[in-house]
């Protein structure tokens, strides 16, 4: 079977510093595939090379076997933080896609109103992002993302500026909505119990340069609930992944702290 | 769904804001009076300055002279004569400053030659006080409406330009990637993304401009004309008339404070996100 979306053999340089090496990735139909690695691994690059505004040396992307060279509506972006446009409400800002791709009609209104509803967002349409909580404009960010219906949804550390509580919550969240859709997810964390905690499989990246070191299958039921925090498994496999990039989080932290001094 | 994932309600938050109103208002209200109590109170001292201490009018003019002077002028219609002419040097100037500011500003923004031919004359004439050349500009274009409209120009233009540039500038990295994910064009990334971000900017500029282009009016119309506020301002120091004199300051004052207010609406109206949530 053709997998949804397709990184094959990627690799890249600024200069001398390699920033990914040979990275392949099959993200299965429906399949929740979430990527982990230290600061220093190539993550936005990669992101970026997916996204096609980046082009990488080798390899290529594919979205259902073909290969995409350029930023299309086939594949949806969430990202990090406060990348919603201060300046348009939230109704204006989850249709901003649409409206670019040209696709704004009855049809996709009426689905996205679904979506915000979906989100949990209903009534807050007239709201402009700094009337939202950090929580609130992260569900802003998935609704714009899925309004365009892509067949992939890219997902670059979407909770990682949100608190704690407000990032459980979120998660909890986003299992519910990816549980009716069952959309095909890539979501990029370095919050190793989060990867485990919402993904089928966790791929661990390597630094310096940017490859792959494990692939990890997470063989938890669905739906899941907190409580799967707790389960001795979700332990387990949170452990298994932490081994696997304990050095390299060493390695980058002394990096930091080298630069700051 | 966990219930403390449950978003609060568009009427909760609402309420939420209106009992913040209400607060604001309270103290808002106490500001406004201590405003008004410190102009007054002001007035008041000039006055008493002007009838008891100095009771010289060749020196100072009591707020009460000035306003029979306004009224005077006014009921003559030369009021009317010298801000219609100073208003139309103004707002001509103002125009032309705001649309080629923008357009210059555009340019050096976005091309690197541009930026390399303009920027480093832009930089330059921001730095000379032009207002100094003014008398040169009367010289070369004459006492008509139009030497004026220059100076206006040269004055306003800079803080235009420079804004603009910074706007286009300053947008947000992020915001441009996302919306290139999108899938959005160079075109499409303008419109949507650079120009609106460059709005609050472009606004601040013209309410610098504003603030120069009044100054400009009046300094030029000093050098050399046949009418407007900075003539009735010169004429009535060349005869010591100084309730005439104070009379065409507080005109030029209040008409300052008047444009700014306007900027601050349009401000309001053009950038509701800047402002949502407050008590309007």
């Amino acid at each position: 079977m053709t997998p949804k979306l397709e990184v094959r053999d990627i690799s890249k340089s600024f200069g001398t510093l390699e920033v990914l090496r040979g990275i392949s990735i099959d993200v299965a139909d429906h399949e929740f595939l979430a990527i982990v690695g230290p600061s220093g691994c190539g993550k936005t690059t990669l992101l970026r090379t997916i996204a096609g505004i980046e082009t990488s040396d080798t390899g290529s992307i594919r979205v259902d076997g073909k290969q995409v060279t350029k930023p299309g509506a086939d594949r949806g972006f969430v990202f990090q933080q406060d990348c919603l446009f201060p300046w348009r409400t939230v109704w204006e800002n989850t249709i901003f896609g649409l409206e670019i791709n040209g696709k704004v009609s009855a049809e996709t209104t009426a689905r996205t109103r679904q979506l915000l509803q979906l989100v949990g967002l209903t009534g807050f349409e007239k709201y402009y992002p700094t009337q939202l909580s950090g929580g609130m404009r992260q569900r802003v960010n998935l609704a714009r993302a899925l309004a365009i219906n892509p067949e992939v949804l890219i997902m670059d550390e979407p909770f990682s500026a949100l608190d704690a509580q407000t990032r459980e919550v979120m998660q909890l969240e986003l299992t519910r909505i990816w549980q009716q859709g069952r959309k095909t997810v890539l979501f990029i964390t370095h919050q190793i119990d989060e990867a485990v905690f919402l993904a089928d499989r966790v791929v661990v990246l390597g630094r310096r340069p940017g490859r792959i070191k494990e692939v990890v299958p997470i063989d938890l039921p669905r739906p899941r609930g907190l409580a799967v925090k707790r389960d001795p498994r979700f332990v387990t496999y949170v452990d298994r992944v932490w081994n696997l990039i304990e050095n390299d989080v060493r390695d980058s932290v002394r990096e930091d702290a080298t630069v700051a001094s | 769904m966990a219930d403390a994932s449950k978003p609060v309600t568009a009427d909760e938050t609402q309420a939420d804001d209106a009992a913040r109103g209400r607060l604001a208002k309270g103290g808002k209200r106490r500001l406004s009076f201590a405003s008004a109590a410190s102009i007054l109170g002001g007035l008041l001292l000039w006055e008493l300055a002007g009838r008891f201490l100095v009771r010289n009018s060749l020196f100072l003019a009591t707020p009460t002279q000035i306003v029979e002077e306004i009224v005077k002028l006014a009921a003559s219609g030369e009021l009317q004569l010298h801000m219609w002419t100073s208003g139309q040097e103004f707002f001509i100037g103002l125009a032309i400053a705001i649309v080629l500011g923008i357009a210059v500003g555009f340019i050096t923004a976005s091309s690197r030659l541009g930026d390399r031919t303009l920027g480093p004359w832009v930089t330059a004439l921001y730095a000379t006080p032009t207002i100094a050349i003014s008398p040169l500009i009367i010289l070369w274009t004459g006492i008509g409406i139009w030497s004026k409209v220059i100076v206006v120009v040269i004055n306003s233009i800079f803080p235009m330009i420079i804004n603009t540039d910074a706007g286009l500038r300053a947008t947000d990295k992020h915001l441009l990637d996302a919306a290139r994910c999108f899938g959005a064009s160079r075109w499409q990334l303008f419109w949507k993304v650079s120009l609106p971000a460059a709005i609050p900017f472009v606004l601040a500029g013209i309410r610098l401009a504003v603030g120069r282009g009044l100054v400009a009016v009046v300094v030029a119309e000093l050098f050399g004309a046949r009418a407007g506020l900075g003539y009735l301002l010169i004429q009535a120091s060349e005869v010591f008339n100084m309730p005439r004199l104070f009379a065409a300051v507080v005109i030029l004052a209040v008409t300052g404070i008047v444009l700014t207010w306007l900027v601050g609406r349009a401000e309001r109206i053009l950038l509701p996100w800047r402002f949502a949530g407050d008590d309007r």
